[in-house]
Order: C-alpha cells, then sequence, then structure tokens
C-alpha cells in the first residue's frame, strides 16, 4: 500500500538571518486534514520553518511543495494570493488591523477576494459567533482580551476556508483557560472543514491538541522522540 | 499524584442518602471520569470497613425483584470524619519518590542508556496527552471529564518539563553520579 | 552639573544604541532646526536695520522700512511650514522612543530625569542644526555688511540660543504620556480625541503671527505716512486665520472623510485607510495644514502676480524700477517655493513614519496575504482623501484673494491660478508615494518574530 501524497512537503530547507542559521535542512509533510504539532525549545527555528512553508519567506536552500505546486517557482503576487485563499495563519498577536473593528477584521480576506462588503459582513459575523464572539463585533481589537482577539484572528484565518491553517504560538499571549478556548475552536473548526494545521508550539499542553508532533532541534528535525 | 482515599470518597457518596455497593461503583466511575475505575471486590470491602469503625451502618436489604442488595448509610461520626477529611489540606509533595528520576539515576549507574529512555519515556506521554486532550476536547464533553484530564494533562506536562531539562543536563548528572 | 552629565551620557547612549529611525530623526530635526535658525537669523537681522539704508541685494526691496517689513513678515511666515517639518520629525520614532522611555522609568528614573533626557536629544539636534547655520548666516552676513550693529548681533545671539532651547522644550513636552505612567504605551481603546499636536501647531503659528505684527508694528513706523501698512498687515491676519482654520479643517475633514467612507467602503483599501482617519483624524493634520496655508498663499500670490505684472507691463509712470516689482514677486514666488518643498518633505517624512511605525502589523498583513499592492493604496488614500475636499476650500481661498485684487485693480480675474491647488494635491500624492518603496522594504517577515 502506498502512502497518500502529502498536502504540503518541504525537503531539506535551509535558512539564516543574517549570519545566524535557523534551519539547517529541515524536511517536513503535512497530510490533508491533518493537524501538526512542531515543536522545540527557543531559536531551534520553528518560527521559520513556518514562514517557508507558508510561502512568507523563501528558503535559501530546499525546496516546499504545495498540492503539486513548488512554493519557490510562484512570483511574490501568486504566493501572497496563496496565502490569502488556500492559507490561513494566525499569530501570537498582531494579525488583526488595529483601527479595523472585528467584524471588519474578519471580512477582510473576504473583501479581498471580491465579496461585497455587505455579504462579507454578513459571513464574518457568522464565523464570529462559531469562535464565540458574540457582542463584540463592532470592537476594535485594543478593546477586546486576549483570547477574544485571538479568537477574532482565527476567525479571520478560516473564513475564506483555506486548506492549511498556520499558527505561530496562537495562545503564547493568553492565560491556560483561554489557551484553551481558543485551540478547543480551532481543533473543532479545522476538523469540521477539513484544513490541515500546521501548529507552532513550545507548549505540550497545547502540542497535545495535534494528531502528530514535529520536533526540530538546531534547524533540523529530530529524530523521533529525542527531547530537544 | 495525590493518592485519593477510597473510604472518603464511599463516604461522600453516601452523604446524598443511603446506597447500595454497585450504585455506589457506579457513581463513583461517573463522579470520576479518567480515574481508575473502583473493583466491586474493593468497594465492598472499604464499606464493611467503614460499618466497622462505626462511620456507616447497615440501613437495610432492597432486593428490587432482582438479586438481594444491602444498602448502606453514613453515621454522625462518618458526616464528622467527612468533613474533617475535605477541609484537611493534602500534603504537598510530602516525598519525592519520582520513578522516572530513579530509572534515570539507576540507568547511570548501571551503564544503560538514560538519554534513549528519556526519549521513549517522553514519547508516551505525549501519547498520553494526545488522548486526554482528545477526550478534553470532544464535543460535548461535560466538565467534569475536562477537570480531570486537566488535571491529569497538568501533571504529565510536569513531568515533560523535567524530563526536557533533565535530559539537557545528563552529561553533568551523569558526571556528578558517577563521582559519588 | 554631574547630575547633567550622566543624563548627557545616557541620553548619548540610548541615541548611539538606537536604531537607523532614530538617527534619520535626529539628522532632520537638526535639518529643520538649521533652516528655522537661517530664517529667523535673516528676520533678525533685517529688522535690526533702521530706517532707510542701502543694501546691496534684492534691488532695493531691502532698502525702505515698508518694504522690508513685508520681506521679514515672510521669511517669518516661512518659519510655518518648518514648523510642520519639525513636528513631523519628532514622531520618527515616535513610539519606540515612548517606550525606551517608559523603559527608563520601569527602571527607576524619575519623570524629571526622563525629561531632560528627552529633552536633551532633541535640543542637541536643535543645537547642532542652529549652530551650523548660525555659522554660515554669519559668514554670509560678514560679506554683506562690514559692521553689523549690536542690534543685528544681539538679536543672532538670541536666536541661536532660541532654537536649541525651544527644541529641548518641545522634547520634554511631547512626553506627558510617558512621563506619567511607567508602562508608557496606553492599549488602544477606540479613536483617539487627541487635539494636542494640532494645539501645539497653533500655538507655534500663534508665536509666529505675534512676532510678525509686532515686526510690522516697529519697522514700519518710520514710513507710517505711506499707505502700506495697513494692506500687508490686512493680508497677515487674512493668511494666518486662514491657516489657523487649515489645522482645524484638515483634522475635522479627515475624521469626516473617515466616517463616511468606512461604513460605505467597498474595497479593503478603502476601508482600512477610512478606518485609521476615523481613528486618528488629528495626526495628519499638522502637515496637510501647512499643505493648505501654502495652497492659500500659493493660489492667492500667483493671482496677485499676474495682476501685477499686468500693471506694471502697462502702466506709465512706476514709482519705482521695473524690476525693484519684479524682484519682489519673485522673492516672495521663491519664497513659497521653498515653503511648499518643506511641506512636501514634513509630508513625505509623516507618510514613512506612519509606515516605520506600523511595519510589524503591516507584515502580519502581508504574510496573511493581503497584497502589498491593496497596502500601498490604503497608504495613499489616507493622504489622498482627508486632502482632496481640504485643497478644493484652500484653493477656492486663495482664487478669492486674487479676484479681490484683480477687482481692486479693476483687472481681469486671474483664472489660471485654478491650476495651482491641482499642482500642489498631485504632488503632495507624489510625496506620499515616495514611501511605497519603503513599503517594499519594510514587509520582511523579520518583524513577525515578538519583541
Amino acid at each position: 500500500m502506498s502512502r497518500p501524497v502529502p498536502l504540503l512537503s518541504a525537503s531539506g530547507l535551509t535558512k539564516a538571518h543574517g549570519r545566524t542559521p535557523a534551519l539547517r535542512g529541515a524536511s517536513i509533510e503535512l497530510h490533508a486534514g491533518e493537524i501538526l504539532a512542531v515543536t522545540g525549545a527557543s531559536g531551534s527555528g520553528k518560527s521559520t520553518l513556518l514562514h517557508c512553508l507558508a510561502g512568507i519567506v523563501r528558503p535559501d536552500e530546499g525546496s516546499v511543495t504545495y498540492d503539486g505546486r513548488r512554493l519557490e517557482d510562484l512570483p511574490e503576487k501568486r504566493l501572497s494570493e496563496l496565502r490569502r485563499t488556500e492559507f490561513g495563519v494566525v499569530f501570537q498577536f498582531g494579525q488583526l488591523i488595529p483601527e479595523l473593528t472585528a467584524l471588519d477584521n474578519v471580512a477582510l480576506p473576504l473583501l479581498l477576494a471580491g465579496t461585497d462588503r455587505a455579504r462579507a459582513r454578513a459571513r464574518a459575523a457568522e464565523w464570529l459567533e462559531r469562535f464565540g464572539v458574540r457582542g463584540q463585533e463592532e470592537s476594535r481589537p485594543g478593546e477586546m482580551s486576549g483570547g477574544q482577539a485571538q479568537r477574532a484572528a482565527l476567525a479571520r484565518a478560516l473564513v475564506t476556508g483555506p486548506k492549511v491553517v498556520f499558527a505561530d504560538e496562537p495562545t503564547g499571549a493568553l492565560d491556560s483557560l483561554s489557551g484553551e478556548q481558543v485551540m478547543t475552536a480551532l481543533v473543532h473548526t479545522a476538523r469540521e472543514s477539513g484544513a490541515a494545521v500546521v501548529l507552532i508550539t513550545h507548549d505540550a499542553q497545547v502540542a497535545a491538541y495535534a494528531d502528530r508532533e514535529v520536533q526540530l532541534r538546531d534547524g533540523a528535525v529530530a529524530p523521533l522522540g529525542v527531547t530537544a | 499524584m495525590i493518592r485519593m482515599s477510597t473510604r472518603h470518597i464511599l463516604l461522600g457518596l453516601l452523604a446524598s442518602g443511603p446506597s447500595h455497593g454497585y450504585d455506589l461503583k457506579r457513581r463513583h466511575d461517573e463522579r470520576f471520569p479518567q480515574a481508575r475505575p473502583l473493583a466491586y471486590g474493593q468497594v465492598y470491602t472499604t464499606l464493611q470497613r467503614l460499618v466497622r469503625d462505626g462511620l456507616a451502618e447497615v440501613e437495610g436489604t432492597d432486593s428490587d425483584g432482582g438479586p438481594e442488595r444491602t444498602m448502606y448509610r453514613t453515621t454522625d461520626e462518618g458526616t464528622h470524619e467527612l468533613s474533617r477529611w475535605s477541609g484537611e489540606i493534602a500534603p504537598p509533595a510530602p516525598f519525592v519518590a519520582n520513578e522516572i528520576f530513579a530509572k534515570v539515576v539507576v540507568a547511570i549507574l548501571s551503564g544503560g542508556d538514560p538519554a534513549g529512555y528519556l526519549n521513549a519515556q517522553r514519547a508516551a506521554h505525549m501519547e498520553r496527552m494526545r488522548e486526554l486532550t482528545a477526550v478534553k476536547a470532544a464535543k460535548g464533553a461535560d466538565l467534569a471529564t475536562v477537570l480531570s484530564a486537566d488535571y491529569a494533562l497538568n501533571h504529565l506536562d510536569a513531568d515533560l518539563r523535567w524530563m526536557s531539562t533533565t535530559a539537557a543536563r545528563l552529561t553533568t548528572l551523569t558526571a556528578e553520579v558517577d563521582a559519588v | 552639573m554631574s547630575l547633567l552629565r550622566s543624563d548627557l551620557r545616557l541620553a548619548w547612549e540610548l541615541t548611539r544604541g538606537s536604531d537607523r529611525g532614530e538617527w534619520w530623526r535626529l539628522t532632520l530635526t537638526a535639518a529643520g532646526a538649521a533652516l528655522a535658525t537661517g530664517f529667523a537669523l535673516a528676520a533678525v537681522t533685517l529688522a535690526s536695520l533702521r530706517g532707510n539704508t542701502d543694501v546691496s541685494v534684492a534691488a532695493g526691496l531691502l532698502d525702505e522700512p515698508g518694504t522690508r517689513s513685508g520681506v521679514i513678515v515672510g521669511l517669518l511666515l516661512l518659519l510655518v511650514p518648518v514648523l510642520g517639518f519639525l513636528g513631523q520629525c519628532a514622531r520618527i520614532g515616535a513610539v519606540h522612543r515612548d517606550r525606551r522611555l517608559a523603559g527608563l522609568r520601569l527602571a527607576g528614573a524619575t519623570p524629571w530625569q526622563v525629561r531632560r533626557i528627552a529633552a536633551l536629544e532633541t535640543g542637541l539636534a536643535c543645537l547642532l542644526g542652529s549652530a551650523v547655520a548660525t555659522v554660515f548666516s554669519v559668514l554670509l552676513l560678514l560679506r554683506l555688511w562690514d559692521r553689523p550693529n549690536v542690534l543685528a548681533w544681539a538679536g543672532i545671539a538670541l536666536v541661536a540660543v532660541a532654537v536649541p532651547v525651544l527644541g529641548a522644550v518641545t522634547g520634554a513636552l511631547a512626553l506627558r504620556r510617558v512621563v506619567a505612567s511607567p508602562l508608557g504605551w496606553v492599549r488602544r481603546v477606540g479613536p483617539r480625541g487627541g487635539r494636542g499636536p494640532g494645539l501645539l501647531f497653533l500655538a507655534g503659528i500663534l508665536v509666529v503671527a505675534g512676532m510678525a505684527l509686532l515686526t510690522v508694528a516697529t519697522t514700519s513706523t518710520a514710513a507710517a505716512d505711506r499707505p502700506g501698512g495697513g494692506p500687508p498687515l490686512t493680508m497677515m491676519g487674512a493668511v494666518l486665520a486662514v491657516g489657523a482654520g487649515a489645522v482645524w479643517l484638515s483634522g475635522a475633514t479627515a475624521r469626516a472623510t473617515g466616517r463616511i467612507l468606512a461604513v460605505r467602503a467597498r474595497s479593503a483599501a478603502t476601508l482600512i485607510a477610512a478606518e485609521r482617519l476615523r481613528d486618528d483624524p488629528w495626526s495628519a493634520a499638522r502637515t496637510h495644514a501647512a499643505v493648505l496655508l501654502v495652497t492659500v498663499v500659493g493660489t492667492g500670490f500667483l493671482g496677485i502676480r499676474q495682476v501685477l505684472g499686468d500693471v506694471v507691463r502697462t502702466e506709465e509712470h512706476l514709482a519705482a524700477s521695473e524690476s525693484y516689482y519684479t524682484t519682489g514677486l519673485d522673492l516672495t514666488g521663491a519664497a513659497i517655493v521653498i515653503a511648499f518643498a518643506i511641506t512636501l518633505s514634513g509630508l513625505a517624512v509623516g507618510t514613512a513614519e506612519s509606515l516605520a511605525t506600523r511595519r510589524r502589523g503591516l507584515t502580519a498583513q502581508a504574510a496573511a496575504g493581503v497584497p502589498r499592492t491593496v497596502l500601498g493604496r490604503a497608504l495613499l488614500l489616507e493622504t489622498a482623501l482627508p486632502l482632496a475636499p481640504a485643497v478644493l476650500l484652500a484653493g477656492l481661498g486663495g482664487m478669492t484673494i486674487g479676484t479681490w485684487y484683480a477687482a481692486l485693480s479693476g483687472r481681469p480675474v486671474p483664472w489660471a491660478t485654478a491650476l495651482v491647488p491641482l499642482a500642489v494635491y498631485a504632488a503632495c500624492l507624489l510625496a506620499a508615494a515616495t514611501s511605497l518603496p519603503l513599503l517594499r522594504r519594510t514587509l520582511r517577515p523579520g518583524e513577525l518574530r515578538y519583541a
């Protein structure tokens, strides 16, 4: 029996920030609908790996293939479109535009895709409701609690029905209860919509939400079960 | 993990009214999901000890069409003992008796592979954490399930952290253990 | 004294260790201070002249007290765009600086210590600019004027000292928030109502206006018999009223535009720009106000110039040579062009700064797939949207001045000046567009790493 073709795969990724190497030959595979945790100590290259996988940065060497397309062959314009339509991203903070209301923030990807404003806002409202952000539709990110803002950010990442959600320490700035709510919301929605998730975290309790764990050590994937 | 006192838990379950052994076992497993299930034998021996110590007494028997069952109820002394116990502070880790740590030290002493052991143990811990998280995050999980899973998850997480730092300091530990 | 020395050392260490933005701020602040010093020195030196003299430059325009006072007022008016420019410079890296100084507060520095350090940072930059400008001005002055009088020297000394002192005071005053709370920045909640910057700018204009009035009043007395003192004063008053209105108008239009468009926006770029305007309509008010002022003056001046040129060419009997008039007009024109150039620089600096402050957020947007073109368009719209109605109104104001003057002289209305607001608008968009390449550079994933 042959293994199914992975949805997203990377091989031999290297990337240096200036003279500091962040990735040294990392390889990884992600299957459709799979929730994959990437763990590792600070500075092990987790975020850089996510940036390469999501086409946010181009690796110095190595290749990233998504759905049969090699990301390094795509121009920035196409990458940007890919991130907007097929991918969703959630960071520790900062992905919401501070001047826009929660509703407009969630509606933004739809607006960019050409949906008209009223329809986009209606869809955004549904998503906010799904993530339990109620009565805060017209609040700006600064007026919401960290957990609510992060759930709004998840709604924004998932509103376009992405195939892969990239989450970089999505609970990093939250207390454990808010973090639990955010993770439960993420896992449930991903399962329902069949989206795969790449979850970067240094927290084992967050990593335990995933189906599988990959550990990074010194910019490469550590052999199974080896601690950092 | 702090060992649970079956005596007191049964006393607590009896506090809501007389009950028989089978019912007590069922209610225990319901209240404490993810805990080690109580064996019938253990329930009956514990009940007999409670009666012996005057904390519970036999209410009567009840057949209800099926096999005959002995009904127990709590005594005043039992109620008193229960309130004393539930208000008592559990001693915070009186003895450091950690199996994982013991195995690491023994592995070093006997020239084994402590790093390999820690890796395998870590993988097993992670696997168990994934299971518990799946139980906790399942749609419609009740709060008791979530809380008991959380309790275990936090302890496993503590073990994991300890294993991570220990793995990173194995060289120093080996030198120390070998020097003694 | 040792206290000052330790503060000075801290200020220097902080500056030395800071990023490029901080150096940009200091360099631009020094440049602005140099400009301000230069204009103020020229004005002070001219003001020190008494009665009719013989000045070798400017075709005799500076010989008589009446025209001289006009030139002085013009020089002082040039300080307005310079103030706007300096205001923009003060904002460069403001967020970063606030955080750094808040760090000092957390580390136990007293409010006054933080104030002193901030004042020293800005004051030293201003001192540098003022020193350079003073040295060159004095050298130039000695070539033109063999023995400047005591009044001139006193004035020069006063300006050279006043500029850095004022800079230091402003630097300290701008820190109210950080000084009040060691945590520095407050969580952004809803649209801000602060008119602080606008008020500060207004205060600056009022100071300049007061000085201008004083100048006209004192230097024109010798020519009281001539009907030259009245109209310039009226004009000054009108221009200043328009300028003060411009700050308010610019802020108000920004807010109104934001409020109206935020509801109706159909595209992402418009929505982002509109919400940003609604959130902080006063941030751009300073530069925009200077733009409006230049538009009024520029449009009005071109009208007057056209009418006057017409008069000079056709009139047989002129009080002075033709060059006397054309030189006056050319000088004024040059001053307006300089003012406009400074204003545009301020606008460009302001746009670049607004980009730099938001770089992390913008990078996150780009990472989430918001196309750069949308972000760039939003950036331009932030300048373009509120400026359109404001420039239109300012242009109308300028046209009114021109038309009024034409009617006074019985000449045809100078319609061609209607092009000025359009040109100003286009130039402003270009100035804002200069930061687009910066946007490209700003969107680096390195910004996504946590602070």
